[in-house]
Order: structure tokens, then sequence, then C-alpha cells
């Protein structure tokens, strides 16, 4: 039990850890000055002691929506598989309810975006309304395709069985159930084929839209939020579609994971260094591909069993 | 590791048909290519073929990055148009992908039943057929329509060396000459495509 929720807490510090790093090894790659890899934690703290000023045609949801969009993303992070063999998880918790929970967090960030009552805000929440609506059905395919391999439904238990037997003879469809996650993975956290996070361009920007009125704490807040949901993709990679080393000693397991997870961000880096920005109708086509590699995943599974 | 290869294969062919951009295409075909070679080369290993093994490396360097090389060259020579939109609508094909896969994917199970081999090579295989003969029709673009008939040529080779356990070593050779002698045809087609412009 004290190694479930010290993993969870290492997973929540580590969450700023990982943008900032994403960030300067991007800044690294473009060969500019490199930002300090503890840039988040500096942000976060600035963020805290600034005043919070609120957009006058806002209403009371301002006041409550960011605690709403953390809230749900915190939740799930009790739900991910473990990062290390003997601790506790939760196993019963299955792919509809993170799915629900993640989109719960989405539907009060788009709310949010709307309450501002400026142009920007309305624009955010109607495209990231498009992408959302899109990843959804390629999300729960996904992770029903990986439970059926794992020979469970539960998110975590699929985790525990996957280190403990590897899918040789599913490989095939191991392989586009992955990647049709690492494409969700790139879209749900905004990076760049589908929105630049760095950008406050007013064509491209989609999560920046919705949150360009807040300041000071609600700001903070939301930074965090969006920083755990990458935390929670990629460690939902990480333990799902990397599962090795789970049988190691704790503390080495837990180095493991993390080394797993700067790959995958350094992974992401690497495509978003090399590719350039879609443009928002071209996006339902790299979403329709996961959608077929995620549909692919279950057919291979089902009819040919490879 | 040999499903890990075939899945790659298929991927790679379901991504090319998503593209708009020549070089990318010509990118994804390499990519495949380079697939069956070591596809070619793992399952000669383990059945200990010397000839498939041969086959393997020789499908890597002409295929992966011979064929490539050349067809990149040829564009740039006859400046070939680099924008390839599909004539399918990319949602029609997002419908269109799948059904074809369960498609064949049931066609191949009496296959399965006559020849003793493992289903999904051949399921797999024969779908990849389709997938390049729709690569073929959705583009009307000479070059495009080229590489769905080469990768069209790979699917069949998969299909060779998986159902059959290696086939004679003069068959395969036989097959890169026809290859050899496809490039030809499709070097006058582009000579006429120049003129035609």
């Amino acid at each position: 039990m004290i190694v479930y929720f010290l993993s969870i807490l290492l997973l929540f510090l580590v969450a700023p850890l990982l943008l900032s790093y994403m960030k300067g090894m991007k800044m690294f790659l473009l060969l500019k000055q490199p930002i300090s890899i503890f840039q988040g934690y500096r942000n976060f703290s600035k963020l805290l002691k600034k005043e919070t000023i609120l957009s006058e045609e806002s209403s009371a949801i301002t006041h409550y929506a960011p605690f709403l969009v953390l809230s749900p993303l915190l939740v799930v992070m009790f739900f991910l598989p473990p990062l290390v063999k003997g601790s506790y998880y939760v196993s019963f918790v299955d792919a509809f309810t993170i799915t629900g929970l993640i989109s719960l967090s989405t539907f009060f960030l788009m709310l949010l975006g709307l309450d501002s009552g400026s142009a920007f805000g309305g624009m955010g929440s109607s495209r990231e309304a498009f992408i959302s609506a899109l990843v959804e059905p390629a999300m729960v395919l996904t992770v029903f395709s990986v439970s059926l391999m794992a020979g469970d439904l539960g998110v975590g238990q699929a985790g525990v069985n996957l280190a403990a037997h590897f899918p040789k003879e599913h490989m095939a469809s191991y392989l586009f159930a992955g990647i049709s996650f690492f494409i969700l993975l790139l879209a749900e956290n905004g990076r760049i084929p589908v929105d630049n996070p760095e950008t406050h361009l007013e064509l491209t920007m989609v999560h920046e839209a919705m949150i360009l009125d807040l300041s000071g704490v609600y700001l903070a807040i939301i930074e965090t939020a969006s920083s755990v949901k990458f935390v929670i993709f990629a460690s939902l990679f990480a333990s799902l579609f990397l599962p090795y080393g789970l049988e190691y000693s704790a503390p080495l397991a837990m180095l493991i994971f993390f080394i797993k997870l700067f790959f995958i961000a350094s992974v992401v880096v690497l495509i978003e260094v090399n590719i350039a920005k879609l443009r928002l109708f071209k996006i339902p086509n790299l979403l329709g591909i996961a959608i077929v590699f995620a549909f692919l995943s279950l057919i291979t599974f089902y009819v040919l069993g490879a | 590791m040999i499903d890990f290869y075939i899945g790659l294969f298929l991927a790679t062919l379901i991504v090319a048909l998503f593209t708009t951009r020549l070089y990318r295409l010509l990118f994804w075909y390499a990519f495949n290519s380079l697939m069956l070679g070591v596809l070619a080369l793992s399952i000669g290993k383990s059945i200990d073929d010397n000839a498939m093994i041969i086959t393997g490396i020789i499908t890597i360097v002409v295929k992966a990055i011979g064929i490539p090389y050349i067809l990149k060259n040829l564009s740039q020579k006859f400046h070939f148009v680099r924008q390839i939109t599909p004539e399918i609508k990319v949602q029609y094909a997002i419908m269109l992908v799948p059904a074809i896969l369960v498609f064949t994917f049931y066609l191949s199970e009496p296959i399965v039943n006559m020849i003793h081999t493992n289903a999904n090579y051949v399921a797999i295989s024969i779908s990849s057929l389709f997938l390049s003969l729709l690569l073929m029709m959705e583009h009307h673009n000479v070059a495009p329509k080229i590489v769905g008939f080469l990768s069209m040529e790979n699917s069949l080779f998969l299909l060779g060396i998986t159902a059959t356990n290696g086939m004679p070593m003069l068959v395969e050779l036989g097959i890169f000459f026809d290859l050899l002698m496809a490039i030809v045809v499709i070097n006058l087609l582009f000579h006429k495509e120049e003129l035609k412009v």
C-alpha cells in the first residue's frame, strides 16, 4: 500500500519535469539554448504568487471548473497499472471508466473556454470537442483489444498479466494496437501533428485558446492538469505496450519505469521536430488511421488469433 | 517475431494508402520491402534454407534501396507532381479498408484448411494484395500506380515465402528479372507521360 501511494506521488511529481524535459530537448534539437529541466516547477511557483484576474463576463463556472479539470485526472492516476511487482493496484476498472473520466475533464475544460466570453475560448472549445469526439472510439477499441490479449478487462490487471506473460503469439494485433494508442497519445495531449503547445497563433491553437483568459492559481492548476494527462497516457503506454522490468526489486523497477517514460517523451519530441503540424481539417485523417488500426487489431485478434 | 514483421508489413501498406505525398509514399514502400526482406531472412534462418536468405538479401538491396532511389530520381528528372491526392475520400477509405480486411480474413479460411500453414500469413498476404489493388485504384497519377503495382508484387512474394516454405531459387530469380523488366517498361511510360505534357 505504501508503494502504491508513493508511486502515485512520484508520478505526480515527475509530470512537470517530463513536460519541461520535452520542451528543453526540442529546443536543443532546434539549436536553441535549452530551458532548464526544472522550469515546470518554477513556472508553477511563479503562477501561485501571481494575482488571479477573471474576465468580467465569467460566471461561477470559472471558479470551480479548474478543480474539476484536475480532479478526474487525479482519480485516473489511482487506476493505473502498478509500477512495481507486489504493490497494490485497482484491478476492476476498465477502459470505459478511464475514457469517461478523461472526457469528463475535457468537458470542464471546454466549459471553461466558453465561460470567459471571448471569441478565442469558444473557438478552442469547439476544436477540442471535434478532436476528442474522434479520439474516443479509437481509445475504447484499443484498450479493449489490449485487455483481450492480456485476458482481463481491468486495465490494472491487464498491465500485470502482460508483464507476466508477454503476448508473443499475438504480436501482429499487439503492434496495431500500439500504433493506434501512440497516435491517440499525440492527439489527446495536443502534441504537434494535432496541436502545437507552444504557439499562440489564432489559426492553430486548440488547448491554449481555451485557457487564454486564465491567470494565477487557476492557470497553474490547468497547467498541472495537462502535464498529469501526459503522464497518464505515457504510463498507460509504458505498462501496456512496453511491459518489461516489473519483476526486478522495487527501486530498480521504478527506475526502469521512469526511464521508459522519458524514452516515450523523447520519441514524441523526435516526431514533433520532424513533422509539420496538420491543418485542422486534416486531423480526422490522422485519427481515422488510428481508428482503422484499432479496429484492425481487434479483427486480427478475433479472426486470425495473431 | 515473424508475426511482428508481418504486422509491420501490413501497417506500412495501410499508412501508404492514406499518404498524400509522393516521396513519403516511396519511403513507406521502401519500409514495406525492408520488412519483407527481414521476414525472408528470419524465415530462411528458422527453416535453414540458404536460398531464402539470399533472396532476402537481394530483396533488401533491390526493393528497399534500389527501386525507391531509382523512382525518386526518375520523378525528379521528369518533374512529376509530388502532391498525390487519393481519389477515394479518407472518410470512405476508413470504412473500406477494414471491410476489405474482414472480407479477406474470412476468405482465407478455406485456403488455410487446404494447405497446412499458419492462417495469419496467408490471410495477411491476400489482404495486402487487395490493399495494393486499392492503392492502384485510388490514384490517377502514374507514379503512385506504379508503387501500387510494386507493392502488389511484394504481397505475392510474401504469400510465396510464407505459404510454401520457400520457392525454388530459379522462380525467385525469375521474379526479380520480371521486376527489372517492369522498371524498364515504367521508364518508357514516364517518357510517354512527359511527351503528353
